[in-house]
């Protein structure tokens, strides 16, 4: 068990990061180029963080870019690495981590099927898993509008008056 | 035979068909009893019979309705031959081995519905019953043997017979006490209770053979097992309880013993087919394996006693 | 939905009413986050099986479908698979506000707004969740409506398929499940 500043220095080192930050008590952020994810997945793996969490990602709309998150954890150390990576919004492609993580085949398969992201290598990511025969945008980007895709496809229950208008008197 | 004899059988079914049922009413409310709350009314047995013939039902064929048919109506003629504390619908034909054939009838009319409703659930629930016959069959089997050999005669009314007048110390399950203890455990594993129902197993295969009955189909079943639980149950209480001088004693000494062992399984967990098996096939086997050798080689508790 | 109540049963179908009253069995098919109040209104405390309902395991043995909760798009094809395998006759009762007017889900893309668009509704427990006090009551209003033989919902099904297939493809798309287990 290192102690967290060995281990922190040790990363900076090896995958020279854009921005480096501990946001708690165990668990270090640090943000990469998008070429670079790979390589820093496969460090980490070799390092001791060999449970990958979750891969998920986050839509700056605004700024027009996605940002991919990857939270890695260490049972050795009981530290949580998160790496974040931005990628192009008008063309959202990622190498796939499914050789270095295999269980990473249906975090991926989400990402594609709400944000739209393509992940290189990875056979199964145009399968749908959560959605089936969707015809619209990825939903969970922020230019797609719940409410009105709901109010056209499943219709809401008409409502009849609330209230007695007079008193003493009947509905109208 | 004449046509009196048909005449007491159905008498028999009817009489059977309403005791049997209301004392699985009153089981459900002992099993309730002992998890703490009210439990259902004691008629709701025949609730759910009735409602289940009222409802349309969904064929897959002749082979499916035929199955039910043929189970229901092999263990309706064996109920005709059971004898009940002295009275026979039709004397003489009261035989260990033809109650025995005739029980599994019942088995191979669920197999073949199952086969032909064609739904994998079904098989392997066939497939766990059968395995499940075969284990609790050999234990009970070497104790009815050498019962059998010891008695010198297989005909349930006369064995019964033999037992009375003695008050307590007559019944076999006294007499010869290894094997009453191996015949109350197969008597669980033949009710298909707790813990040797996962032939059954309704959240794990779908309710097995039943997977795909439905309205009236799901009726006939519940008939069957009013009457399979009846034959299972004579059985062992005309082998080794006594029968019944009366026939008021008969149907106390019947509703003592099919409440024991619900109350036996209102408290267990369900095994695992294999483990079943395994289970059989240790303590109870060993135990009926030394009961048969006492009674062949000595004669204790048969010739040898009061 | 109100149907027009015309008591046109003869004798037999009164007295098959009467059984079927006093013996439901409820599919154990529990969807969405209400299934949580199911347990407790089985167990010891607030006893299902006085009232003669009891879990039974697979549609084709079942009475009643409970549709406990918000009802996906994707839960939705095999509920409807399922129901259609039911003999009849057979009732649904719907538990919560999502059933009846998409609930704290009203705006997603994911779940319905109005289930009697899709599924005759016999009987709906408001609440989110009801609490099984509530449920009993329901289940107790659902035996009366029963023997006075007001839970039509199965013949509504029947005789107007079209519509309820219309308005299922309509918000579905498509019926038939079409995942990686069923290729």
């Amino acid at each position: 068990m290192s102690s967290m500043n060995n281990i922190i220095n040790e990363i900076k080192a090896a995958l020279a990061p854009l921005k480096m930050e501990t946001p708690a008590d165990k668990q270090i952020a640090a943000v990469v180029r998008p070429e670079a994810i790979h390589n820093s997945l496969s460090y980490l793996r070799q390092r001791g963080f060999t449970q990958l969490c979750i891969v998920t990602c986050i839509d700056w709309i605004k700024d027009s870019e996605f940002e991919l998150v990857y939270i890695l954890f260490s049972w050795t150390d009981g530290i949580h690495v998160q790496l974040r990576a931005r990628v192009d919004r008008n063309n959202p492609v990622m190498v796939t981590a499914t050789d270095i993580f295999p269980g990473a085949r249906y975090y991926e398969r989400e990402v594609t099927e709400f944000f739209g992201v393509e992940f290189t290598g990875n056979e199964d990511a145009g399968k749908p898993l959560f959605l089936e025969i969707w015809d619209d945008l990825p939903p969970l980007r922020k230019d797609f509008d719940p409410q009105a895709y709901s109010d056209s496809k499943f219709p809401m229950r008409e409502r009849g008056n609330e209230f007695v208008s007079e008193i003493g008197g009947t509905e109208k | 035979m004449t046509v009196m004899n048909f005449v007491y059988g159905f008498l028999v079914l009817l009489g059977v068909f309403i005791f049997q049922t209301t004392l699985t009413g009153l089981n459900r409310k002992v099993t309730a009893r002992l998890q703490k709350r009210y439990g259902a009314r004691w008629y709701q047995q025949f609730l759910d019979i009735f409602k289940a013939l009222r409802k349309d039902s969904t064929s897959h064929g002749w082979v499916f309705d035929f199955g039910v048919i043929m189970a229901l109506g092999g263990i309706m003629a064996t109920v005709i031959f059971i004898p009940i504390s002295g009275f026979q619908a039709f004397p003489g034909l009261d035989n260990v081995f033809v109650i025995s054939y005739l029980l599994a009838v019942g088995m191979l009319g669920m197999a073949m519905s199952a086969a032909g409703s064609g739904n994998p659930w079904a098989s392997i629930g066939v497939a766990r019953a059968l395995t499940n016959m075969l284990a609790y069959d050999i234990p009970l089997m070497i104790v009815i043997f050498a019962m059998i050999f010891a008695y010198d005669s297989a005909s349930l009314s006369e064995i019964a017979a033999m037992q009375q007048g003695m008050g307590i110390l007559g019944w076999n399950a006294i007499r010869m006490p290894l094997g009453g203890i191996v015949a109350v455990i197969a008597l669980l594993g033949m009710l298909g209770k707790k813990p040797f129902d996962s032939f059954i197993a309704p959240a794990e295969i779908a309710s097995g053979p039943m997977v795909e009955y439905g309205g009236k189909h799901l009726g006939f079943m519940f008939i069957l097992h009013e009457f399979m639980t009846f034959i299972e149950v004579a059985l062992i209480l005309n082998l080794f309880f006594g029968g019944g001088a009366t026939i008021w004693e008969y149907m106390l000494k019947y509703a003592i013993l099919y409440t024991f062992a619900n109350i036996i399984s209102g408290v267990m967990p369900r095994f695992k087919i294999d483990q079943a098996v395994r289970y059989f096939y240790r303590v109870p086997l060993a135990m009926a394996i030394v009961q048969g050798l006492v009674v062949i080689l000595t004669g204790l508790g048969v010739t040898i006693w009061f | 939905m109100v149907l027009k109540n015309d008591d046109n049963r003869n004798i037999w179908e009164k007295i098959g009413d009467y059984f079927s009253a006093n013996s439901i069995w409820m599919k154990w098919y529990c969807t969405g986050c209400g299934a949580i109040e199911m347990p407790p209104t089985m167990t010891s405390r607030f006893d299902m099986e006085r009232l003669g309902m009891g879990p039974m395991a697979t549609p084709r043995q079942a009475d009643v479908l409970l549709i406990t909760g918000y009802l996906s798009t994707k839960t939705l094809r095999r509920v409807i698979y399922s129901y259609e395998q039911m003999n009849s006759p057979c009732f649904i009762v719907a538990f919560g506000s999502c059933t009846i007017n998409g609930g704290i889900y009203y705006d997603s893309y994911a779940t319905i707004g109005r289930l009697d668009k899709y599924l005759p509704v016999d009987l709906y427990i408001a609440g989110c969740m009801p609490r099984p006090e509530t449920i009993m009551n329901g289940f107790n209003e659902l035996i009366q409506m029963i023997k006075k033989g007001e839970a039509k919902g199965w013949k509504h099904y029947q005789e107007n398929y079209e519509w309820y297939k219309k308005n299922q493809l309509d918000s579905l798309g498509e019926i038939i499940i079409k995942d990686e287990f069923h290729e």
